[in-house]
């Protein structure tokens, strides 16, 4: 019964990863290759992400917003712009449109982004005995991320590979870029600031991703 | 471009149930909470002679339920919850000698009542009630001890987080629903390995001397007075077996009469003509076992030197009267003396003593009073109690009813100065004569916080003789104090035998998880499913148009066709 509940929380995580390769023209260009890269540079941008928070932020001993450690660490975050800049500009893809490009990192990023953070916790977690909301909050959580990512891959495509940008729109794009790279401290601030408890996050979380997803699509087409 | 805006409109409609959805999960979400761990003692598991009593398993996995239940119900796999102040007796008793099973049962017992503390009873409403739990309690264990119950059982306190647990199970049974994770369903788990036999218990006997003053050239060896208590407790919960006033009472007024003793004996000009040996004994409620090895250990001539023996048992909750229990016909000239000299000084202490006569039948292994084991050697002996009849096997022998807060102060202090007082009479050859040796104000005055400090110390301290250990701690703290007060110190070790065997695993940890049903589960999968297809319906619809979602639920026909 409790691996059913994995089983469960598994789906929730991992499935819509899937779904959106095999739905999605991704699959037909057999983009996979181009993921499983993204993927690989998310891991060794994780890896200096992680050097860099052991090297600059302190171990928080209270859960107070702390802005100074906050700021720090959105400056840290922004080292994954710079791995999904890398991913989308300097790694050699097979030929494919810009607009596959995007999506298959975005993808694959996400991909890596759950496996890492969530799939041990899952597996230790969810098979317990004790029923918690935490893991399927987990999962929606990991939803939003993937429509977070893909928009921010989105944006980094139009940014940095689109030559023609149309002028009126470069600044709406550096601002939502911004927005989007800042979200996980966005987020912290929510959790610790206001106390929100993490249902709420998680909904806000959901709802700034599918907010994000109408502003991209009205943007691009 | 017709399409492309029938796709938005689509779009924009899954996009609101969605998030109707999402706003439903999250309405859901406070309701989880995590797991709870509390100590449970378990009921006593044990054989006597051969037969299987007490708790047969130790391990628990069952769902929590509550009563009352409608008759019939499969109890089976179901753990109860019982608080004390609300157990139903009949129904337990009903399960128990119709051999039925349950999944567990698990015990809430009042926070206070075994609280071990000083504090008074503040509000004068909570004494009888107190007083109820205390019936209730004892006929509870009585029916537990001397049941064979085929599954687990444990006690617990009650606590804040046990009541939650309590109250959600009580409403959601008054509802008659399933349960599942919103309306709480809770699993109730001890992981806990096979009960083992302990395999030799041991019984630490510990006695002390203060010799008395040899006369010059006196070669004939004095006589001796003994002052005996047993120490160990039984009870359903063996760590819950402390046993206030059976018999910590009885060891309290020993150490206090040995250090009383002691004043007396360690100047030359008081010391007295009589050898006091202070005996704490073990195996009480096994027919005083511990007893009749550290007698059977004396050589015959100092046995034939004790003058007579003291045996205290249960003196702590009197009010009015003592007894005396005998097992020679109060007629004999030593009982005789032995009880003038206590009631002449509990009539100056203002309450009587009563004396009871109970033959020893020798081919009965039942012994029910300490002095019996004196007396079956032919050691003139009493015991000292307040209670009227002789205890049953197991009765009485400080359980879980015998707590701190039905133990008076007031009268261990009186029975430590009959006691004494008495003794000290005899010794000095003040028969008759109204002197108080012990008065209050003297330097030899009865000390009531030692006796509240050991009273205190007792209740704390669970005192099953099988799981006592050789070296434990309590029985070194009451080594001590006996050498603090008497000269020549000595522990004896023996094996407990007769027809006891117990098993082990007297505590656990209570592992309490709140758990989703099976049905919650297949509908969470019901709706990601559905999530999921909707996903990939949109994302086909958006990206590739509603022509291409058509067409992959045709196209396995008809390559079927081009096969063919």
């Amino acid at each position: 019964m409790t691996i059913f509940h994995f089983f469960n929380c598994a789906i929730l995580t991992f499935g819509p990863h899937a779904v959106y390769y095999s739905a999605t023209p991704l699959s037909e260009y057999d983009t996979l290759g181009t993921s499983v890269k993204a993927a690989v540079v998310y891991l060794g941008t994780a890896l200096i992400k992680l050097v860099c928070i052991a090297t600059f932020l302190k171990v928080p001993e209270n859960d107070n917003f702390d802005p100074y450690q906050e700021l720090l660490k959105a400056l840290i975050g922004f080292i994954d712009v710079a791995g999904l800049y890398f991913a989308l500009t300097q790694l050699t893809h097979r030929n494919i449109s810009q607009n596959h490009k995007f999506q298959a990192v975005g993808l694959g990023w996400a991909f890596a982004d759950s496996v890492l953070h969530r799939l041990a916790p899952l597996w230790v977690g969810a098979r317990g005995l004790e029923f918690t909301w935490e893991y399927i909050l987990q999962g929606l959580e990991a939803n939003a991320n993937l429509v977070l990512t893909v928009s921010l891959a989105a944006l980094g495509s139009l940014m940095w590979l689109r030559k023609n940008k149309p002028r009126t729109l470069i600044p709406i794009i550096y601002l939502c870029a911004g927005i989007l790279a800042t979200m996980p401290s966005i987020t912290s601030y929510l959790r610790r600031s206001l106390g929100w408890q993490p249902p709420k996050v998680v909904g806000f979380e959901l709802f700034s991703s599918l907010e994000d997803l109408l502003t991209l699509r009205c943007s691009s087409g | 471009m017709a399409t492309r805006k029938e796709g938005q409109v689509e779009v924009l409609q899954t996009l609101y149930s969605m998030l109707a959805l999402v706003f439903v999960l999250v309405a859901c979400v406070e309701l989880g909470d995590a797991a709870t761990v509390v100590d449970v003692y378990r009921l006593i598991q044990y054989d006597l002679a051969g037969v299987p009593f007490g708790s047969r398993l130790a391990a628990l996995n069952h769902h929590a339920g509550s009563l009352p239940f409608t008759p019939g119900t499969d109890l089976s796999r179901t753990v109860i919850i019982m608080p004390i102040r609300e157990v139903n007796i009949t129904f337990l008793r009903e399960y128990t000698t119709n051999k039925k099973h349950l999944g567990g049962l698990l015990l809430l017992l009042p926070r206070a009542s075994s609280d071990g503390s000083t504090e008074e009873t503040k509000d004068a409403d909570e004494v009888p009630v107190v007083g109820l739990f205390r019936n209730v309690l004892a006929e509870l264990e009585q029916l537990l001890v001397h049941a064979t119950v085929p599954y687990p059982v444990y006690f617990a306190f009650e606590d804040p987080s046990l009541d939650a647990v309590l109250a959600d199970v009580k409403k959601n049974d008054a509802l008659g629903q399933p349960a599942t994770a919103t309306t709480g369903g809770y699993k109730f788990v001890v992981p806990s390995p096979e009960p083992k036999k302990i395999s030799s218990p041991m019984m630490t006997n510990i006695q002390g001397w203060l010799p008395g003053l040899k006369g010059e050239g006196d070669s004939n060896q004095l006589p001796t007075i003994a002052i005996v208590a047993s120490y160990d407790t039984f009870g359903a919960a063996p760590a819950l077996s402390v046993g206030s006033d059976s018999n910590g009472s009885g060891i309290v007024t020993l150490l206090e009469i040995a250090r009383l003793f002691t004043r007396l004996y360690s100047n030359p000009k008081t010391r007295g003509r009589y050898n006091l040996l202070f005996g704490l004994t073990s195996g009480g409620p096994y027919n005083y076992n511990g007893t009749l090895k550290w007698l059977r250990s004396f050589d015959q001539r100092l046995r034939e030197s004790i003058d007579y023996a003291i045996c205290l048992n249960s003196i702590g909750s009197w009010s009015d009267d003592l007894w005396l229990h005998v097992s020679k016909p109060p007629e004999n000239a030593y009982i005789k003396q032995v009880y003038e000299s206590l009631s002449n000084v509990a009539e100056e202490l203002g309450f009587r003593i009563n004396i009871k006569h109970k033959k020893i039948n020798i081919s009965n292994p039942r012994v029910a009073w300490e002095h019996e084991q004196f007396s079956r050697l032919r050691v003139t002996a009493a015991t000292l109690s307040e209670l009227s009849s002789a205890p049953e096997l197991l009765e009485n022998a400080g359980g879980l009813a015998d707590s701190r807060r039905f133990v008076d102060e007031s009268a261990v202090v009186r029975s430590v100065k009959l006691v004494a007082e008495s003794l000290a009479r005899h010794i000095y050859g003040q028969q008759g004569k109204n002197i108080q040796v012990f008065a209050d104000g003297s330097s030899l005055a009865v000390n009531p916080s030692y006796i509240r400090l050991w009273l205190d110390l007792l209740s704390r301290t669970p005192r099953v003789a099988p799981f006592l250990s050789k070296n434990d701690p309590f029985v070194s703290a009451l080594k001590k104090e006996l050498a603090e007060h008497t000269v020549e110190v000595s522990v004896q070790h023996e094996v407990l035998d007769g027809m006891f065997t117990f098993y082990d695993l007297t505590k656990a940890k209570l592992n309490i998880y709140q758990v989703a049903s099976v049905t919650f589960d297949l509908l969470l999968l019901l709706v990601l499913g559905s999530y999921l297809i909707l996903l990939f319906s949109f994302l086909v619809i958006t990206t590739r148009g509603l022509d291409d979602l058509i067409s992959i639920f045709r196209r396995p026909p008809s390559r079927k066709v081009k096969t063919a």
